[in-house]
């Protein structure tokens, strides 16, 4: 069983950008923590961040057929980008959008997301410990599904 | 001390989820309930889940009781859903709560922005110390009161 998290544009700088929004801990520190996770619970988790559109495009098409679900923070890109929309409606394993903040409560660009209407879930606003809630979420998803 | 009560807020029209659409299944609010109570009790958490087909009765429960638990819950679906939707009293109540420091979370079973399911951008009314969760069926609130259990808890 395997999950592929994608993070999206300028979550490389986590932990040192605007702490008081995203917290301390690094993209690294997360990736490893989700691995960690998912190893406990039988789930190969893959994690991945690119500043790139079409890099974050590549993954998705990449995910069809060999992941069994996404969690996605396409991060600024949740708000423009058309492209993710079409990469993500073509793959039908499980979908999460995942946010660290919650965009709703922030400026009005970040109000509409492309992403919202092509996922199984919204999951926003728990700080970086969304990525191990919804690793465990998954965790037992997957299992009911594919026992 | 940490107020260990969680408050599970249903608004207008989810007594009977089934009226929602077919995302939800054949979940009722009594099987949501009675997982969410067993869920808080394994977390040594206390349960307060009420449901109200009135929308001024759901913003007086949270004036009123804010009071009494740490963390509020909310599913206020139906009021979202009405042309007379009072988003500014439903800011000010969630508002003084997240003023109060205490962790609110707004729930939805299924995903309301999924395309085709008429409600678009209900969300533009909340603000503060506000998680969301939806399309997570009975999960969106087991999610929500683990994700407050740890808030608590750090």
């Amino acid at each position: 069983m395997k999950i592929c998290i994608i993070n999206g544009p300028n979550l490389n700088l986590l932990g040192t950008r605007e702490p008081e929004i995203y917290g301390s801990e690094t993209l690294q520190e997360i990736g490893d923590r989700c691995r960690a996770l998912g190893a406990e619970h039988g789930l190969d988790v893959e994690f991945l961040q690119s500043n790139f559109e079409g890099q974050i495009v590549e993954w998705i098409q990449e995910a069809i057929g060999t992941a069994n679900a996404i969690v996605i923070n396409a991060a600024a890109y949740t708000h423009t980008s058309v492209a993710i929309y079409d990469a993500l409606k073509s793959y039908h394993g499980y979908k999460i959008e995942l946010h660290i903040s919650n965009p709703h409560t922030r400026e009005s660009f970040r109000h509409v997301s492309y992403v919202s209407p092509v996922v199984d879930a919204v999951v926003a606003g728990f700080g970086v410990n969304g990525y191990t809630h919804v690793v465990e979420l998954l965790a037992e998803i997957l299992k009911e599904n594919y026992p | 001390m940490t107020n260990k009560t969680i408050l599970v807020l249903n608004g207008p029209g989810l007594a009977d989820l089934s009226a929602g659409g077919s995302q939800t299944g054949d979940l009722t609010l009594g099987q949501i309930e009675d997982e969410c109570s067993a869920l808080c009790e394994q977390l040594g958490l206390k349960l307060d889940f009420r449901q109200t087909e009135d929308e001024e009765e759901m913003f007086r429960w949270i004036g009123k009781d804010s009071e009494n638990f740490g963390g509020l819950i909310i599913n206020p679906v139906g009021s979202l859903k009405g042309d007379s939707v009072d988003f500014d009293r439903y800011r000010s109540a969630i508002g003084m709560v997240a003023h109060l420091k205490k962790p609110v979370v707004e729930v939805h079973t299924a995903n309301i922005f999924r395309e085709g399911s008429g409600v678009t951008k209900p969300l533009q009314a909340s603000e503060g110390e506000m998680g969301f969760i939806c399309g997570l069926g009975l999960r969106s609130y087991l999610l929500a009161i683990r994700a407050i259990a740890k808030r608590l808890q750090d």
